[in-house]
């Protein structure tokens, strides 16, 4: 939870439209002051349209937007107090990182004296200053990505909106400035909104995270809430990697927090319920995260399913196992000396904590 | 058996390669001596006008070809300096084709701006306009120009060689086009620092297509400095004429001197061809943009 848990940038009941087509659908949101909220789901679910919502580059089709209890649905992006990273960082070419950072203070009349002094302050903060004569082109991408946090960070704004600020980054740098977003978060305590669809991203630097799908709240909660406990199958199955493996079972017997299940391949299991049960399905979904299953033997007792490896991939710290089973293709995430190899025939067991049941609906059981 | 199949090959490949390689430099030779003989056709009689510039009238007239001159004089540039108004018609012509320059570009760069970026009432007609006004010769208006201008008391001003000059159409596509391209990023960027819409035009979008300005600017003064007809039709006093219409009343006030005339000639293109020269791969990018659009 955020220090300071005051609502911050509130949606309220915000919908998208683009002629016939629902971007995004009433849709709420509260956002705390001071906290690290990201908006994570698949392209095309609306999360960039949500943030371009708030910063006021896409006009609201209808609800109210709030930013420190003030209603700015329909105010000028400049006079709310925020600031935007984009993904392209949108850096000007023309100008030196000195200009760029100070744009804003120029356009906003400050004197040069104070643009200097300001400039000079988030040069300091993004270890900019030896570059600040230099021009957008002659930096790595790294360091255009500080310039364009520099060039948000200058405003001084209420509230920072990040647009997948990582995804032009290689893979070694996106993990080195996912760093210096976590300690610029924790060191200026501002309220940061970052999109992105790199769970791994929301994951770490987010202490909130709202999944979209289709223009509306899959689920929102903290990292951990989302992985352990999914509202529904969307959130499951797009929390995690690799994905959480899915399959059809047939329901027997229902208690007041475990179920009975008939496995494909004819043995049972018991899975965890959430909640007491209120369902009268028949078939259900059953989900368990490649970590939770574990190789034993086809013929022991708890063996829940048995198949035959399909593929083995070999990551250095883990395995992943890829084993055909009566219930489809499953993976299985073992230790890096795992000991199978292609072709055995293994038995799969899972524990009934571990597992997620989903209705036909997709919401958690 | 593979292996001496491939040796055998080898020289082979090798010796079929150099033919090919010069049977290339053959053609490329070829290519370049005929570049090279097209190059001496067309600069010959521009330096056949200037060699004459340097030789007596009695020098010029006589028969045969004499390649440089006998007697080396400056007479002919001495006569146009001294006899003629070319220094005033030079500042004319300043005057014109660099008001004509400076508010082309900027107008055409504000109509770009507007009909790429903004959104208002009236905009796809504006366009359209922009479009259909590019279809209408300019010649053919001249008429109506020189009715218009005498209406407002221009002519014989150089207002009035100026005013119809600013018709633009195809600068104001060109910028359109370029404005166009530009990623929406930059625009978004610069609203949410506070920037207005001149801000975002003159701050931005210009600088970041300040090569196609420059191209711009240049062929735009380059055409207004060599603009014959319509100065030619709107101006009657000696002292309002440009440099490319008082070269013609050189000929018509002293009859034909061939030293003069071609002096005079070669001191009204010389700004152009400084122009060119200190600009040429910006002139040659103007034609190619002004083509694209026109082709």
């Amino acid at each position: 939870m955020s220090p300071h848990a005051a609502p911050h940038v509130e949606l309220r009941r915000v919908t998208k439209r683009y002629g016939a087509f629902t971007a995004i659908s009433d849709l709420s949101l509260t956002v705390d002051k001071g906290s690290f909220t990201a908006l994570l789901g698949p392209s095309g679910c609306g999360k960039s349209t949500l943030l371009r919502m708030i910063a006021g580059l896409e006009p609201i089709t209808a609800g109210q937007c709030f930013i420190n209890g003030a209603e700015v649905t329909d105010v000028d992006p400049a006079k709310r107090r925020i600031a935007m990273v984009f993904q392209s960082y949108a850096l000007y070419p023309h100008m030196t990182v000195r200009q760029n950072i100070a744009f804003s203070l120029s356009i906003a009349g400050a004197s040069r004296k104070e643009q200097d002094a300001r400039t000079q302050e988030v040069a300091r903060i993004l270890q900019l200053e030896d570059y600040l004569d230099r021009r957008p082109a002659e930096l790595s991408g790294g360091q255009r990505q500080r310039v364009a946090i520099g060039r948000a960070l200058v405003r001084k704004p209420e509230v920072f909106l990040f647009d997948e600020p990582l995804s032009n980054l290689d893979a070694k740098l996106r993990v080195q400035m996912r760093l210096e977003l976590a300690k610029l978060h924790a060191a200026l305590h501002s309220t940061m909104i970052y999109v992105t669809h790199d769970q791994t991203e929301a994951m770490t630097l987010a202490d909130k995270i709202v999944v979209l799908d289709r223009g509306r709240v899959a689920q929102i909660g903290s990292p951990l809430e989302l992985y352990n406990r999914p509202a529904n199958k969307f959130v499951a199955a797009f929390i995690g990697s690799p994905s959480m493996n899915f399959f059809r079972v047939g329901l027997t017997a229902v208690e007041e927090k475990t179920a009975s299940v008939a496995l494909p391949g004819g043995r049972t299991a018991r899975v965890g319920l959430g909640a007491p049960p209120a369902f009268a399905e028949a078939t259900v979904d059953l989900g368990v995260r490649p970590e939770h299953l574990s190789l034993v033997d086809t013929h022991d007792a708890e063996a829940a399913l048995s198949g035959r490896i399909g593929i083995v991939e070999n990551l250095g710290n883990l395995t992943l196992l890829y084993v055909d089973t009566p219930a489809g293709q499953l993976i299985v995430e073992g230790p890096g000396d795992v000991g199978s190899k292609k072709g055995d025939l293994v038995g799969l067991k899972f524990s009934a904590a571990n597992a997620r049941l989903f209705g036909a609906d997709g919401a958690t059981l | 058996m593979t292996g001496a199949v491939a040796v055998a090959d080898a020289p082979l490949s090798a010796a079929s390669r150099l033919m090919r390689l010069r049977r290339i430099d053959l053609i490329g030779a070829l290519v370049t001596l005929a570049t090279l003989l097209g190059a001496v056709v067309w600069a010959f009689p521009l330096y056949w006008g200037l060699v004459t510039t340097f030789k007596p009238e009695t020098e010029i007239v006589q028969p045969g070809v004499q390649l440089w001159p006998r007697d080396f004089t400056f007479e002919n540039y001495a006569n146009v300096l001294t006899q003629t108004k070319i220094g005033l018609w030079y500042l004319n012509s300043l005057i014109t084709s660099g008001a004509v320059t400076i508010i082309v570009v900027a107008m055409a760069a504000s109509a770009g701006y507007a009909i790429s970026q903004l959104q208002f009432p009236g905009r796809r007609f504006f366009w359209a306009m922009i479009l259909a006004s590019f279809m209408v010769p300019i010649p053919a208006l001249i008429v109506n120009h020189f009715v218009l201008m005498s209406q407002f008391g221009w002519v014989n001003t150089l207002q009035g060689v100026v005013a119809p000059q600013l018709i633009a159409p195809v600068t104001v596509i060109i910028y359109k086009q370029f404005f166009d391209q530009m990623p929406k990023d930059f625009r978004e960027a610069a609203k949410m620092d506070g920037a207005n819409e001149f801000q975002l035009l003159f701050r931005i979008y210009l600088p970041m297509n300040w090569g196609v300005t420059t191209a711009l600017a240049i062929i735009t003064f380059i055409a207004a400095w060599n603009l014959f007809l319509w100065p030619f039709l709107a101006v009657s006093s000696e002292e309002k004429l440009n440099v490319a219409v008082g070269i013609t009343q050189v000929h018509d006030a002293f009859g034909v001197q061939y030293g003069r005339d071609l002096a005079v000639a070669m001191l009204a293109a010389l700004p152009v061809a400084v122009v060119y020269l200190l600009f040429q791969r910006r002139v040659t990018q103007a034609i190619m943009l002004s083509a694209g659009i026109k082709g």
